[in-house]
C-alpha cells in the first residue's frame, strides 16, 4: 500500500524541550477503517506525539502528512483542521454551557452567525444516543457543570463521534467511563469505523481494552517506534509490556520487594473502621484493603464522608474514637486520615509549588507546624530518594515530573505520617504498568505497617489482585454486597457493581 | 415561558425588588413615584446602564476591566476640548469615542497577546487615562454650549421617546440577543467557563477577548458623550465613581467575576437598582455620605442570595 493510503502519516518526527529530547525520529501512520492502539509508559513521548498531530505543539523536524498532504502546507493544514477530532485525557468542557451547546458550539467558525439551538439539540439528542439513550433524553439543555465526570466524559466523546472528522483521537476516553459505557462506546468506535472508513487512535493503559477494540498498534519507546503497525493479534499482552520496556513490572511480584528498602512505614496500631447505615454492616480492621467498587456516585459520596469533605445522610462511620467522622477534611487530616485525590491536576497537586512544598503538605498539617522547618529539605530529600523519583531539584515545580511520578509523589506524602487511613480515589489512573506497580507495592507497604487503606478503583482486576474486602455499590450509588478474600473474583465484582466485567 | 423564567431567575427577582424598593420609597417620601423623579432615575442611570453593559462582557470571560471610570472622564474632557476648539458636535463625538477604542484596545491588547493580568492591565490604564483627564485642560471643567450636542441625549429619533433611553434598550436588547443567540456571543461564555477548553475546541479566543475588551471602553466612551451632552459640562472627575459602580450593577445582575455567567438584562437592573438607591437616600434626606454603604449592602444581599439559590439547587 502507498504511502498516500494513510489518514495520518508521520514520519521522523523529533521534539526536544531544551535538553531532553523526547522523540528521536518517531513514526506513526494511521490508516482509514481502523482502530489503532497507541501504547507506550509515562513519559516516553505519546502525549508529545499526540500534542504534535493536533497542532497544539510545534514540531522540530520530521514530515507530518494528514490525508496524503503536508499539514505544511494549506492544503494539508485545511484538511487536518476539518478532519480531526480529540478526546482529550484532561476534559475539553465549557461548565457554563448547556450540553448541546458543548457538543455543536466547536461546529461553527464564523461569530456572527446564527446559534441554532434546535438544530443543536437534534445533534445533540442523536450523538449521545449513540453511548447512552438514557442520558440523551434528558441532558441536552443541562449545564455541563452540572453533570458528574463520567457524563462529561460522554459529552466530550459525542462531540468528537458528531464532528464528522475522519480521524478520532482518543486519549484514554474510558477512564472516567463505568465498564457498560465503556462497552457501548466500543460498540459504537468498530460500527463507525466499519461503516464510515474513519480511522481511531486509542490511547488506553488497560490491555483488555486494547484487546477489545484496537486492530493494529503502535508503541512508542523512549520517542521511537518500538513497533509500528503491527496487528495486535500477533502481540501477546508480554510482548505489549516488554516492547514498552516495563518487562520488570510483570515478573516481578507486586507485595513490597520491588520498591527500594529504604521505602519503609513505622507502625501503626490503626482502629477498626466501621460503616453502619449502607444496609449491612462493614468492618474492617487496622491495616485491611477495602476495595470500594462500582460507578463514581456511590463511592464517592462514601469518600466525600470519610475524609470529612461532606456528610451523607444516614450513614454512620467509626474510626477508632471518633464516632461520628469528621467535620471538615483539615480534622480529618490532623487525625492522620489520609486523602489521594482522583484528579490529580485539581485537588490533588499545588501545580504553583515546587516539590517540596507538595511532599510536605501533609506533613506540616500532621504535626501542626508553624514554621518551615529547616529539616524539612532533608526529609524530602530522603523521600525522593526511597521512591527513586529523579527529579532535577525539590524546587522544580511538579508539572516537570511525568503524570505517574507526580502519583506517586502525592501518595508518598502520606508515607511516613503513620496514618491511621488511607482513602484514594482511583489512584492508578492513568499511570502506566511499571508506575501502577510502584504504587500497588507502595500502598502495600502502608497497610502491612497498620494503615487502614480504603481504595475507589474502576479497574476490577485491581480489586481482585490487592482488595481483602471490597464494597460493591450499584449505579444507582447504593452500596449492594460485601465480599470477602476469596468471594473477590471479576464476575462476582461484575454482579456486585451491575456491570458487564 | 417556563423557560424563559428559568434563565432569567435572577432577573426576576431583582426587578421585583426594585418595584418593592420604589414602591416603599413611595410610601416614605410622597413624590417618590412622581414622573418626574423617575424620569431623573431614567436620565442619571443611562450612563451607568451603557458602561455596565461593556464591563459585563469583559466579566463574562472571566476579566475585569478597572479603566471604565477614567475612560469616561477622558471621553469627557476630550469632547469638550474638541467643541470648544471649534469641531462641530458630530466629530466631537467621535474623537470622545475614539478615547474608548484606543484605551479599550490597549487593554485588550496587553491582556490578550502580551498575556498581562486583566487586573494589572486595566488598573495602568485606569490610572492613566485619569491623569490624561486633567491634563488636557490643567484640571478646569470645560462648558459646553451646543444646542445640537444637546440633543444627542434629550433629542427624540423616535417620537415621544427620549434618545438616551432609546440608547440603552437598544443596546440591552442588541448585546442580550448577541449573548444568547449569536455565535460570537456563546463564544464570550465559553471563554469565561474554560479558557483552556475554549482554545483547545477551536473558538478564536484571542480574536474574542481582544474585542470585549474594545467593546467595554466603547460603551463607557458613549456613555460619558450621553452624559456630557445632559449635563453640557465636561469635568476630570466625572467618572471617578462609575467604574465600581458598574461592577457593582453587573454583580448584582448576577454575573459571576469568575466568569461564565451574566446577562445584559442582569446588567441593566442592576444599574437601576444602584440608581434607585442613590436616589432614595437623597430623597429621604440621610446624608449622602452613605450613599456608599448601603449600595455596599445591597450588593452583599444580591450575592448572597445567589450564593444560597445555588447552593439549594
Amino acid at each position: 500500500m502507498a504511502d498516500k493510503g494513510f489518514l495520518l502519516d508521520a514520519r521522523g518526527i523529533t521534539k526536544s524541550y531544551g535538553p531532553t529530547h523526547v522523540l528521536r525520529g518517531m513514526d506513526f501512520a494511521v490508516a482509514p477503517g481502523e482502530v489503532h492502539a497507541f501504547l507506550g509508559g509515562n513519559g516516553a513521548g505519546k502525549s508529545t506525539l499526540l500534542k504534535i498531530v493536533a497542532d497544539v505543539v510545534n514540531r522540530d523536524g520530521g514530515t507530518l502528512n494528514f490525508d496524503g498532504h503536508s499539514v505544511d502546507e494549506p492544503q494539508g493544514a485545511a484538511a487536518r483542521a476539518r478532519g480531526l477530532a480529540i478526546v482529550h485525557q484532561e476534559l475539553a468542557v465549557l461548565p457554563h454551557l448547556t450540553v448541546a451547546e458543548n457538543i455543536e458550539l466547536p461546529h461553527y467558525h464564523r461569530g456572527l452567525a446564527l446559534f441554532d439551538r434546535r438544530a443543536a439539540d437534534r445533534t445533540a439528542l442523536s450523538a449521545l444516543a449513540l453511548i447512552d439513550r438514557d442520558f440523551a433524553e434528558h441532558a441536552a439543555h443541562r449545564l455541563v457543570g452540572d453533570l458528574s465526570l463520567h457524563e462529561q466524559q460522554m459529552v466530550e466523546i459525542a462531540r468528537a463521534l458528531k464532528s464528522g472528522a475522519r480521524l478520532l483521537l482518543l486519549d484514554e476516553p474510558t477512564t472516567n467511563l463505568t465498564a457498560g459505557e465503556a462497552q457501548r462506546l466500543f460498540a459504537v468506535l468498530r460500527r463507525l469505523v466499519s461503516e464510515t472508513e474513519i480511522g481511531v487512535v486509542f490511547v488506553s493503559h488497560r490491555m483488555r481494552e486494547i484487546r477489545q477494540v484496537a486492530d493494529v498498534c503502535t508503541i512508542i519507546r523512549d520517542g521511537v517506534a518500538a513497533v509500528h503497525r503491527k496487528p495486535v493479534t500477533e502481540l501477546t499482552d508480554a510482548d505489549i509490556v516488554e516492547l514498552m520496556g516495563q518487562a520488570s513490572a510483570l515478573t516481578e511480584t507486586p507485595v513490597g520487594g520491588e520498591l527500594p528498602a529504604a521505602v519503609s512505614a513505622a507502625h501503626v496500631d490503626a482502629p477498626r473502621l466501621k460503616i453502619e447505615g449502607l444496609g449491612f454492616p462493614v468492618e474492617v480492621g487496622g491495616g485491611a484493603i477495602l476495595g470500594l467498587a462500582g460507578a463514581p456516585a456511590g463511592p464517592q459520596a462514601l469518600i466525600d464522608l470519610l475524609i470529612g469533605a461532606a456528610p451523607l445522610p444516614g450513614v454512620v462511620i467509626r474510626i477508632g474514637d471518633h464516632p461520628q467522622g469528621y467535620r471538615s477534611p483539615r480534622e480529618a487530616v490532623r487525625d492522620k486520615v489520609g486523602f489521594v485525590s482522583g484528579d490529580r491536576a485539581n485537588r490533588g497537586m499545588l501545580s504553583a509549588l515546587p516539590i517540596i512544598d507538595n511532599m510536605l503538605a501533609s506533613r506540616r498539617i500532621v504535626e501542626r507546624r508553624v514554621l518551615v522547618s529547616g529539616k524539612e529539605a532533608a526529609q524530602a530529600r530522603s523521600l525522593l530518594s526511597a521512591l527513586s523519583i529523579k527529579a532535577s531539584s525539590y524546587w522544580a515545580l511538579p508539572s516537570s515530573l511525568s503524570g505517574g511520578t507526580q502519583q506517586k509523589l502525592i501518595i508518598a506524602r502520606w508515607l511516613q505520617l503513620q496514618p491511621r487511613m488511607l482513602v484514594l480515589e482511583e489512584p492508578t489512573r492513568g499511570v502506566d504498568i511499571g508506575t501502577k506497580r510502584d504504587i500497588y507495592a507502595l500502598i502495600r507497604v502502608m497497610a502491612q505497617a497498620g494503615t487502614t487503606i480504603v481504595w475507589w478503583s474502576t479497574e476490577q482486576t485491581e480489586l481482585v489482585e490487592l482488595c481483602d474486602t471490597v464494597l460493591g455499590f450499584g449505579p444507582d450509588g447504593r452500596a449492594t454486597q460485601l465480599l470477602h478474600g476469596a468471594e473477590i473474583t471479576e464476575e462476582r465484582l461484575a454482579e456486585a457493581t451491575g456491570m458487564a466485567a | 415561558m417556563m423557560r424563559i423564567f428559568s434563565s432569567y431567575r435572577t432577573e426576576i427577582a431583582i426587578a421585583v425588588a426594585i418595584v418593592v424598593l420604589e414602591l416603599a420609597l413611595g410610601i416614605l417620601v410622597p413624590n417618590a413615584l412622581t414622573f418626574g423623579n423617575i424620569s431623573d432615575i431614567a436620565q442619571a442611570s443611562a450612563p451607568l446602564i451603557i458602561m455596565a453593559v461593556g464591563v459585563l462582557l469583559v466579566v463574562i470571560t472571566g476579566g475585569i476591566d478597572l479603566s471604565v471610570g477614567s475612560i469616561f472622564s477622558l471621553t469627557g474632557m476630550v469632547t469638550g476640548l474638541a467643541m470648544n476648539s471649534g469641531y462641530n458636535s458630530v466629530l466631537s463625538t467621535i474623537l470622545g469615542l475614539l478615547v474608548g477604542v484606543v484605551f479599550g484596545g490597549i487593554n485588550g491588547f496587553l491582556v490578550t497577546f502580551v498575556g498581562l493580568a486583566p487586573f494589572v492591565v486595566t488598573l495602568i490604564t485606569y490610572a492613566v487615562a485619569a491623569s490624561l483627564a486633567f491634563i488636557v485642560t490643567n484640571g478646569h471643567s470645560l462648558p459646553i454650549n451646543d444646542q445640537n450636542y444637546y440633543l444627542l441625549n434629550g433629542g427624540t429619533l423616535i417620537p415621544g421617546v427620549p434618545n438616551f433611553v432609546l440608547f440603552c434598550v437598544v443596546l440591552v436588547i442588541v448585546t442580550e440577543f448577541v449573548l444568547r443567540r449569536v455565535v460570537a456571543g456563546r463564544w464570550v461564555y465559553a471563554i469565561g467557563s474554560s479558557t483552556n477548553a475554549a482554545r483547545l475546541l477551536g473558538i478564536p479566543v484571542h480574536r474574542i477577548r481582544f474585542s470585549v475588551y474594545v467593546v467595554s471602553g466603547l460603551c463607557a466612551s458613549f456613555a460619558s458623550v450621553l452624559s456630557v451632552s445632559y449635563i453640557s459640562n465636561a469635568e476630570g472627575t466625572a467618572g471617578e465613581a462609575m467604574m465600581l459602580q458598574a461592577i457593582a450593577a453587573v454583580v448584582i445582575g448576577g454575573a459571576s467575576l469568575f466568569g461564565g455567567t451574566g446577562s445584559a438584562f442582569g446588567a441593566l437592573l442592576g444599574a437601576l437598582m444602584i440608581t434607585v438607591i442613590q436616589n432614595g437616600v437623597n430623597l429621604i434626606g440621610i446624608n449622602s455620605f452613605w450613599q456608599g454603604s448601603v449600595t455596599g449592602l445591597v450588593i452583599l444581599v444580591a450575592v448572597l442570595i445567589d450564593r444560597v439559590s445555588k447552593a439549594r439547587r
